[in-house]
Order: C-alpha cells, then structure tokens, then sequence
C-alpha cells in the first residue's frame, strides 16, 4: 500500500462526539472534506470511538471462518490499549473507490500478513491522540502517559482518563506524522487465545450467512442448469413447474457472458416461487430440452486418454537450469522417475452457493458472501447493464469458501433474475448444483525424474500436465532445495469441468509429486528422508541463470529467484531444525509401525512440516493415522486459538481430499451430487493433532492455507513406509492400500 | 396446500403448506427462524438437525404432514437467553469456525448428552456421526462435550 505517514490516517468527528479515525490517502482525504457532515461516513476501514469508550471496528475483509474479523481488530486493540470487551465488529459493504487503498479480495491466506501494518499504525495512532488529549487535560508531557485496557494512565500516579472521557478532546488533536509499535513482549492480546467475536451468535443460531438473507418482498429462486459443462438451452415446458403450489413464474438463464474469464455461468432454467422448498419442487416438474454440446461424450477415461497423448508432446521446459539432459547420458549417472496424479475436487462448502439481489431500475443491490466483492460488481455491471458504481454489495459472513466464493457466479445469476422480475430475489443452489456445477480443483499429472550420481541427488525434472486454469504449472524453481539441475516442462490441457481456486491451489497439486519423489529419492540413495531435506537445504543458495527471457521493465528473473529462495531455505531450516531439537521425526519412529514426512511453503511465505505417524490396520481404511504433528514457521502468531484451528482444519480437509477425493464424469456429466458420493471427513476419522508455531519476531504470513498441501504426501509417504506400497495418486481407497 | 398445526420452541404455529414441504424449510421459510440450516437436502450433513419430542431428527427430509402433535426444538429454543451448557461449553471451548454447521451440531450434542450423560467417546462418535463439519472443528467438538459431561459430573 502506498501511503504516506501524512495522509495514512484522517481523523474526523462523531457525530454524536468521539474520535474517528480513518485510514485515508489524498483522494480519499479530499472526498473527506467534501464530506463535511461527517456524520460517519461509510469508510470501508475505520476505527470510531464513541463518548462511552465503546469501539467501532468496520471490516472488510470476507469472514469465512478463518478469524480474520477477529484477529484483524485485535492487532488494532493491541497497539490502541483498547477494553477488547468494548470492542464491535461491523461489516463495511464494498466500494470500489478504496480498491487498492484497502485488500480487494480476501484469499491466499494473506488477510492477516497484509492488514498486519495497517492495523498497528491505526491503533498506534488513536492511542497517542488520546494520550495528547489527557496530556492537555492534566497539564502533563505525553512520554508520562500510557493506555491500557481502555485507559490513558499517568506513570507515577493513580490517575486515569477512560478513552470515552477523551474521545472529543482526541479528536481535536492533530494526527501525528510517526507512530512507534509495542514491542511484543509487551503484548497483552496478540498471542492470546481470545475468543472469536462471532461465536457468541453462532452458538444461539444467529449468524450473518448469505443464505439467511430475508428482505421485504423477497421472492425465492433456483436454477435447473445444463447437467453438461457449456451445454445450452434449447427449449423448456413450464406447464406442470407452474402448477407446483408457490411457483410463480419461470424464466431461462441465458449465456451470460462473465466480465472475465475466471468466470462460468451455465445456462439453465430458473424457477421463481414464494419458498425455496417451493423452487426447488418447481424444478422436478420442468421438462428440459438441451443442447448438451461438445462435451456430451466426456468421461474418465477420455480425459486420461487427452493425458497421455499430451505426455507424449513435451517440447521446451518452462525453466531450465544446469545441465540435466547433458549429464543423464553420461557415466555415473542414473535415473529414477514416477508419476503422481491429483485428481479434481469439489468444495463441498457446508452453506450452499447462494446470493440475493435487488434490481431497483438504475441500481442494484447484492448480498452475498464473497471472497471478492470487487468481481461481484464488475460482473453483476455487465450483467444487468447498469454501471458499476450502481452496484451495492453487501457482503456476508460465509459458511466457508475454501476460495469457491472468489467467484461471482451466483450474484450474476441473481442479479440477472430480479431485473426481470424487478423485485428481490434469493437464489440458493441445492447441495448437488453445488457440486456439480463447482468451479473444481484442476486436475494434474506430474512426472518426476531425478538424477542421481552415486549417493547423491543433483538434478530433478518434472514434467506437468494439468487442465487449466488461471494459473500455471508448479514454481518447482522457486522451491529452497538444491538442485543443480533442473528443467521444469508444462503442458495445459482444456477440462471437461469449470476449474477455479481450490483451498492451497496449485500448491496442494504441486506438493503431492514433489514431496512424495523427494521421499523415493531418500530411499534410492538409502538416506533418511528428513536427511535428505536436510542436505539439499544446507548449501547457501546462489545464483542461478535461468533460460527465461526479462522483459523490459521487470528485474532479472534469476535475481528474484534468487532472494524468494534464500527467504525460504531460512524458513524450512527453521523448520528442520525445530523438528530436530524437539525430536519430533525421532519420536515418531517406532517399531512395527511406520512415519512419513512432507513439508512446504505456501506461496513463498509460511512453511509447514507434518509428520505423520501410521499403523496397519485392516478394518476400515487398511491403516490407521495414530497422530499427525504439525509444524510452521509463519511468523508471529496473532492468534493461537485460530491458528492451531486452521491447522486442524486444513489437516482435515486435506485428508477428506485424501481417503474420499476426486470427481468422475460420465456422459459429460459430474457424477458426485451429494455428500453421501462426495463424502467428507466425520468426526471418528480424526486423528490426534499436535501443532507447534516455531516462535518467532517475524509479522505473520498466513494460516488459512499452508498447512493444506504436505498433508497428502505425508501420509503416502506414511503408507509405505508401513505398508511398503507406494501410491501415487488421490484418492487412496481400501483398495489402494490392501491390495 | 393444507393448514398444520405444529408446537416449535414451547408455541402453537400454524403454517400453510404443501404437505411433503420438509420441516426445515417451514422452520427457515416461513417462520423466519434461520438458526436451523440447510447443508444437503438428503440426510447427510446433520445441518438441519432439530430435536422432535426430544429427539434429534434431520428436519430436511421430514415433511411437515408428520408434524401434526409434535414438540419441535431448534437452537433458537434450545435455551432461553442461549445458556444451555452445551452452549456454554462452545463458546468456552470456542469451537466454532465459520458456524454454519454449527446450530446442528449443539442440537444434536444436546440431545446425546440428554440421553447419556457421561459419554464415552464411542458413544460422542456414534451420535455426533451423522453432523459434518467442512472446516474441521471436530477436536474442538469433542473437547466441548467433553467438557459438558465433566460439569454434569460434579
């Protein structure tokens, strides 16, 4: 964020008296003083403080479950010395005019790490205005006066001046140029387990989810959409959906062109009905007919039969380093090679897709819960024809996202709706549209090779086909471990489904092969794995020249590779070297029994190690996780309740992929429709989970994601070393490992 | 359409539906109480979990018809200023994540702590089974049971 320390803050007053502080740059500072009334204005990123002390926080990052609309004002009442009982949440509604000035969307785990300054230099900032304001009060220099729990104090004496008393005083003081941070032994809420400020609503059933959405007026929609991706409607019967008691009315969606191409709408048939009970029997009684087009015939097999013919037309590697092709001819040299296959999965989100819109003629009104509201507006423009900065969006809590809500697919389809109907309108999926209509996790196949002279390795290749999506192949360069050679090839491929950000994304795909090869490497040269992470993490790392073109304007590409390595080779150290002084792998090994080993970064910035303790078990699953200790350097950690959660959780969810993953098509056709071929993880299939945070000084980096990606290959991993079978592939059935 | 009678958290409502309308959307629908969620439509995911006569019962595939005569708690009746211990013990235990899933899991640990004061961690599984969570609080689930029979103990 560009800001100076100037204009970062403005600070205005309450209406009815108190401090506001607003994180602001020039044009926002000018739109401020055309905004005189400043009774408080609607800015997506504030702090008020009210004549009783109580406390305004205003969010705008989406609420998905993974605690950033309470770690984000706790890193605020931390620098402030704030009463966190006094603290309120509320939700800001998006505009578009703070884009950039605050984070647009919410995803890549980066919430927290992002808003870490900003939220410190707002707090810092409102607690010494209201320092200077007791100081002009008591007729005492400012260095004497400190704040803690909703209190100015004066060093030395009893005195005290609540921030409510001082609120109207503070708001008169001039926003200082340069604020200090607490120093974080002095922290008294970042690092502490304190409660999320949603549970006590969740726990009476109250929760602000899109799909409680309940306006005046409100009809209710849902949408029989093409069973085959791209397939059109041709024509529809309506007559029996009409008779349906509580159907009004019945429309087609067209194709509807997404402002961009992340975005897929299906064509289908909406009914319009007084319930959503009454909207979805509506759809039992349409009579269809479509053009399922060229994907009609797609299934399984076919899509491996696209697979290996792409294999077959590997050219130029994306990236190449050193001299593996020269070498692997030469003597002294040998090869070992796998292929690793991470199929497609849903989301599987528990609060179905939904979104309710209002088209009011020239404006239009969405409330949704999304990862990016900034979309929604783009798309829902496009959608209705009327300009974006006519869009509202008011964004809800989310039961979960996962990154499926970073698209605005439901909000196009509502908004489309209430223009016909020029009414209020709530569309919900049904769990099985959910599923099959996701926008899944691609699917990739990774060969890998590695080259291997006498008991060490010094080059790797990885050849990678996967159906596209919005970003390519794996950043093996990018990855700490010294190889001298490498050569990374890519091959895209079109899918039969619509693809899209799938919790950890590409990384999830990319550890799978990387970490599971590292693991058949170690046993090539007869090393233990931990070992051997240990050795290609030992050499400082140097420049490497890459085959790649800089284009005008960009800094040299082995300059960047070279500082992003150096960050993460410190981290995995870390991370090693925790493991080893807590003894973690060796405790692990036990005999009759067996461990795995995986670890990763997560987009360059947390890094994370499980190690995965396993025996064989031949009821159920055909071996049992005993226990799966976690750990991460990801910097400080604001909160450790919801940190070690996200750990579990992505454990969890990693481990649903694992046993229960992956989607067939059949006739073109997604055959998982519901939980009960889609299944997730219950609560008897927990394994005990231990989480460790290496201790650290450094900001935070993220939780929500990394702890994702190594689970897979720690348990394959695990699984031979217990079983002696190596699988390569998601899902691992009963089967898999039995047979 | 047919008119029901149905007593849902200690009062008499009626309510003007077809009659293979399933519980949960007369709860959600057209009595506005959205404390009790739709997850999967199919019995699968526990969501909808509300308890009938005291027993916890997946509202989705219930239809109102059956209702007639029937006592129906959801969570926004489960306790009258929401300190029902199982209640308590989440918000202690802080279990929630995004909470959706969340109102059907308190109901249907309620009911089992009901039913069995001092659970095994069996009888947790069996009975807390048939609730998914996609955000994976489950170690905090049973932590919060847990801690639920302890107090019920002393």
């Amino acid at each position: 964020m560009r800001t100076t320390r100037r204009d970062f803050l403005k600070v205005t007053t309450l209406a009815g008296g108190g401090l506001m502080l607003t994180m602001t740059v020039p044009v926002v500072a000018k739109m401020l003083q055309e905004d005189k009334e400043g009774s408080r204005v609607d800015f997506n990123h504030f702090l008020s403080i009210d004549r009783d002390g109580n406390i305004v926080f205003q969010l705008t990052a989406h609420e998905m479950g993974q605690g950033s609309g309470t770690g984000l004002p706790m890193i605020l009442a931390e620098e402030l010395g704030a009463d966190w009982s006094k603290i309120r949440l509320e939700r800001a509604d998006y505009d578009k005019k703070y884009d950039g000035l605050i984070r647009p969307t919410t995803g890549g785990s980066g919430t927290i790490s992002w808003y870490w300054d900003p939220m410190r230099k707002m707090g810092a900032t409102a607690r010494e205005m209201l320092k200077k304001a007791a100081s002009q009060q008591w007729a005492v220099p400012v260095e004497q006066l400190s704040t803690k729990n909703g209190f100015v104090l004066e060093a030395g004496t009893e005195r005290k001046l609540s921030f409510g008393e001082l609120a109207d005083e503070a708001a008169k003081v001039e926003v200082p140029e340069e604020v200090t941070f607490k120093k974080s032994e002095d922290y008294t809420l970042v690092g502490k387990p304190i409660q999320n400020l949603i549970t006590e609503a969740i726990a009476v059933g109250k929760g602000n989810y899109g799909i409680n959405v309940d306006l005046p007026e409100m009809l209710y929609a849902s949408i029989e959409k093409c069973p085959v991706y791209k397939g059109k409607l041709l024509s529809f019967d309506d007559t029996e959906a009409l008779e349906v008691q509580g159907v009004l009315e019945v429309m087609a969606i067209p194709a509807l062109q997404p402002a961009e191409d992340m975005t897929h709408v299906q064509e289908g048939v909406a009914i319009i009905a007084t319930s959503t009970w009454a909207a979805f029997k509506g759809r039992k009684a349409l009579k269809i007919d479509w053009d399922l087009g060229e994907n009609r015939n797609n299934d399984n097999q076919k899509l491996e039969e696209i697979i290996e013919s792409a294999g077959e037309r590997f050219e130029e590697p994306a990236y190449r380093a050193g001299d593996y092709q020269k070498l692997k001819a030469e003597e002294g040299y040998r090869e070992i090679e796998a292929t690793y296959e991470n199929p497609h999965q849903a989301h599987a989100l528990m609060e179905p897709m939904n979104a309710t819109a209002h088209y009011n003629g020239d404006s239009c009104e969405i409330w949704v819960g999304t990862q990016n509201a900034s979309k929604v507006v783009l798309n829902v423009a496009k959608a209705v024809d009327i300009p974006e900065d006519k869009i509202a969006v008011h964004v809800q809590n989310s039961g979960g996202s996962f990154g499926r809500r970073y698209y605005p697919d439901t909000s196009i389809e509502a908004a489309y709706i209430s223009k016909q109907l020029k009414k209020p309108v709530k569309l919900t999926w049904t769990r099985e549209d959910g599923i099959r209509h996701d926008y899944f996790h691609p699917y990739q196949q990774s060969k890998f090779n590695g080259l291997i002279n006498e008991d060490r390795v010094v080059g790797m290749q990885v050849k990678l086909i996967k159906t596209q999506d919005y970003v390519s192949g794996d950043q093996l360069w990018e990855h700490p471990y010294d190889f001298e050679h490498l050569e990374a090839f890519f091959n895209p491929i079109d899918g039969f489904v619509h693809q899209g950000a799938w919790r950890s994304v590409q990384v999830h795909s990319g550890s799978l092969g990387k970490e599971c090869f590292i693991d058949e490497l170690a046993l090539e040269i007869n090393k233990d794995p931990v070992e051997l992470r240990n050795d290609l993490l030992s050499k400082e790392i140097e420049y490497v020249a890459f085959d790649r073109p800089t284009r005008p304007g960009q800094r040299d590409f082995g300059d960047i590779v070279l500082e992003h390595r150096r960050t993460l080779r410190t981290r995995n150290r870390s991370v090693l070297k925790f493991i080893e002084a807590e003894g973690l792998w060796n405790r692990a090994k036990v005999v009759g029994a067996g461990r795995g080993f995986a670890m990763d970064d997560f987009f360059g910035e947390t890094v994370c190690a499980h190690i995965v303790e396993m025996e064989k078990d031949d009821s159920d699953w055909g071996v049992k996780i005993k226990k799966i200790t976690s750990v991460l350097d990801c910097g400080i950690v604001v909160n450790p309740h919801f940190g070690r959660g996200q750990v579990e959780g992505s454990i969890i969810y990693a481990l649903s992929a694992l046993k229960y993953g992956g989607i067939d098509i059949k006739n073109g056709r997604v055959v998982q429709s519901n939980f009960h071929n889609n299944k997730l993880l219950r609560i008897d299939e927990v394994p005990e989970i231990e989480v460790h945070f290496v201790p650290s000084e450094e900001p935070p980096r993220g939780l929500g994601e990394p702890a994702t990606p190594p689970l897979a290959p720690a348990v394959l991993n695990a699984i031979f070393d217990t079983t002696r079978k190596r699988i390569r592939k998601l899902p691992v059935t009963r089967e898999d490992i039995l047979a | 359409m047919a008119t029901y009678q149905l007593e849902i958290n200690g009062e008499q409502k009626s309510v003007e539906a077809d009659a293979d309308t399933p519980l949960l959307w007369v709860i959600r629908d057209h009595l506005k109480l959205d404390g009790t969620k739709y997850g999967c439509g199919i019995a699968q995911c526990g969501a909808c979990t509300v308890h009938i006569d005291g027993t916890p019962i997946r509202s989705c595939v219930i239809p109102i018809s059956r209702m007639e005569g029937k006592q129906v708690v959801t969570i926004e009746g489960l306790s009258e200023i929401g300190d029902h211990p199982v209640q308590e013990a989440w918000k202690d235990i802080d279990v929630p994540q995004c909470g959706y899933c969340q109102t059907g899991q308190i109901m249907s640990a309620a009911a089992l702590l009901e039913r069995i004061p001092q659970p095994t961690e069996e009888e947790i599984y069996r009975a807390m089974k048939g609730n998914v969570c996609r955000c994976g609080t489950y170690p905090r689930i049973v932590k919060a049971i847990k801690s639920v029979a302890k107090n019920q103990e002393s």
